[in-house]
């Protein structure tokens, strides 16, 4: 039996993602509605959690970004993302996770350009904009659609 | 001319992964060296030639097998290559020309009168009839070249295929101009579609009315809804029925996350462990975990219940079975 992490969340997920992709037509708009469930759930993680006490008053810089991002990791998956890459691209952080929760035992085929994942973007992106930080966040690749890794691109305004 | 040259332009096809198969044809469509070509395109392409006779610049025909892309060598040869559906035309035309060039060193001598088609031995007949006539005229004067020919790419013939319908389980088919020609004894159509699909056509014709979708239709015969839809497919291209066709562009929806329509999303298992692994009461239901069919599909096609195909799917999760999702036109 494949071993899941959180098999009550992921079931959850599941049935969103399906959801989502049954009452949309294209997978840009599919990315997008994950996205936006993320933003409505990203308010109640930020209100719930202690991810306010945890990071500085003001985040500012790439480093902020950065730290920040670990913050969400451990609170969230209680882990650490395998990388948070500030130095390939100028204005942009890109996270790597190498068993990101959302996609366990996931499999996708012909689903090339659909994100997943894309629920953290969405948490992600609305975390930043309490933090005062503009940003644009979304899914680069997902293990589900058969990469090695799932990646966030995080943009900053 | 020598055989080789021609095998070596030849192989140039025969190596190409994006190439289906191909055939060196004389002007009226024979067969004369073909590689994977199948052969139930050639009366298709025939026709085409046909047709056109001698105004036949390139031209391209789509069929359910892929790209057919025809264009004439010289005055007698013309060469029809098959492409993979999927690949553009631009490129196909541009490959086949690639082809062209590098046949344009070579003479090729006017087909024999008599040859069987499509036999690999007719390279070796092509040599020595060249051997002969060059034995006895010396050098011919130099043909005029047909470098006229294969620049121009003629308006391509609008010919239907299945993929140009949108067909899907909510589709409601209606009865189109050729509908009662179809159900007709005797008639060509009817016979066409019993070599095809036997008296599936039949049965699922009855039942379109304007009124149930493709869904309601193969539930009511307890048929999977692909194979409706594939059969719907063929008998739209032929007008039997008539169906939404596919909107311009829309239909690669793979495109680096692009517009267009998804499809509808199913979950479909895929078993990748040892069949033989398998106890003899499961094997009929792992048999159709292709990553293919729905668990629904499963449970019709071998007449058992869900919760059975359901308990049987988490058995196997251990030793290799998995669910794919993806989304089904």
């Amino acid at each position: 039996m494949p071993k899941i992490d959180n098999p009550l969340l992921l079931s959850f997920y599941a049935h969103y993602v399906d959801k989502i992709l049954s009452e949309t037509s294209n997978i840009d708009e599919a990315n997008q509605k994950l996205r936006d469930l993320g933003h409505e759930i990203g308010q109640q993680i930020y209100l719930n959690t202690e991810i306010v006490e945890k990071t500085k008053d003001s985040v500012t810089t790439r480093e902020d970004v950065s730290k920040l991002i670990d913050v969400v990791y451990r609170i969230l998956y209680g882990k650490k993302p395998d990388d948070v890459d500030m130095k390939t691209a100028r204005g942009s952080v890109r996270i790597s996770d190498k068993a990101c929760v959302w996609c366990q035992e996931v499999s996708l085929e012909g689903m090339r350009g659909f994100g997943y994942c894309e629920i953290f973007s969405g948490i992600l992106e609305t975390i930043l904009e309490f933090k005062g930080v503009d940003a644009k966040v979304f899914q680069e690749m997902s293990r589900a659609t058969g990469a090695e890794v799932c990646t966030w691109n995080v943009r900053l305004g | 001319m020598s055989s080789k040259d021609l095998e070596r332009a030849l192989s140039k096809l025969r190596f190409d992964d994006q190439v289906l198969g191909y055939s060196l044809m004389t002007k009226v469509g024979r067969p004369f060296v073909s590689f994977a070509f199948p052969d139930d395109l050639f009366p298709r392409v025939k026709d085409s030639i046909k047709l056109y006779k001698k105004d036949l610049r390139l031209m391209t025909i789509d069929t359910d097998k892929g790209l057919v892309v025809l264009s004439p060598v010289d005055e007698n040869w013309i060469l029809t290559v098959l492409y993979v559906p999927e690949l553009q035309l631009g490129l196909a035309i541009a490959k086949t020309k690639n082809v062209l060039r590098l046949l344009e060193g070579i003479e090729l001598p006017p087909p024999p009168e008599e040859f069987e088609e499509s036999s690999e031995e007719n390279l070796q007949v092509l040599d020595s009839i060249a051997i002969n006539a060059s034995a006895v005229e010396e050098t011919p004067a130099a043909p005029d070249t047909p470098d006229t020919a294969p620049k121009v790419v003629s308006a391509p013939v609008e010919e239907l295929a299945p993929k140009d319908f949108n067909v899907s389980s909510s589709t409601i088919p209606e009865r189109g101009p050729q509908y009662s020609t179809s159900l007709t004894l005797d008639s060509e159509l009817n016979s066409e579609m019993k070599t095809a699909h036997r008296n599936f056509g039949f049965d699922v014709l009855m039942l379109v009315d304007g009124a149930l979708s493709v869904e309601k239709i193969a539930d009511s015969m307890f048929q999977p809804t692909d194979r409706v839809i594939d059969l719907l497919k063929w008998c739209a291209v032929r007008g039997i029925i008539v169906v939404p066709r596919t909107a311009e562009g829309s239909d690669d929806s793979t495109e680096s996350g692009g517009a267009g329509s998804m499809g509808r999303y199913v979950k479909c298992p895929k078993f990748e462990g040892d069949l033989g692994k398998v106890s003899g009461d499961d094997i009929a239901i792992i048999r159709l975990c292709d990553g293919k069919n729905t668990p629904e599909q499963i449970a019709e096609a071998t007449s058992l219940p869900m919760p059975k195909i359901m308990q049987t799917l988490a058995k196997y999760r251990k030793s290799g079975l998995k669910m794919i999702g993806r989304t089904i036109k």
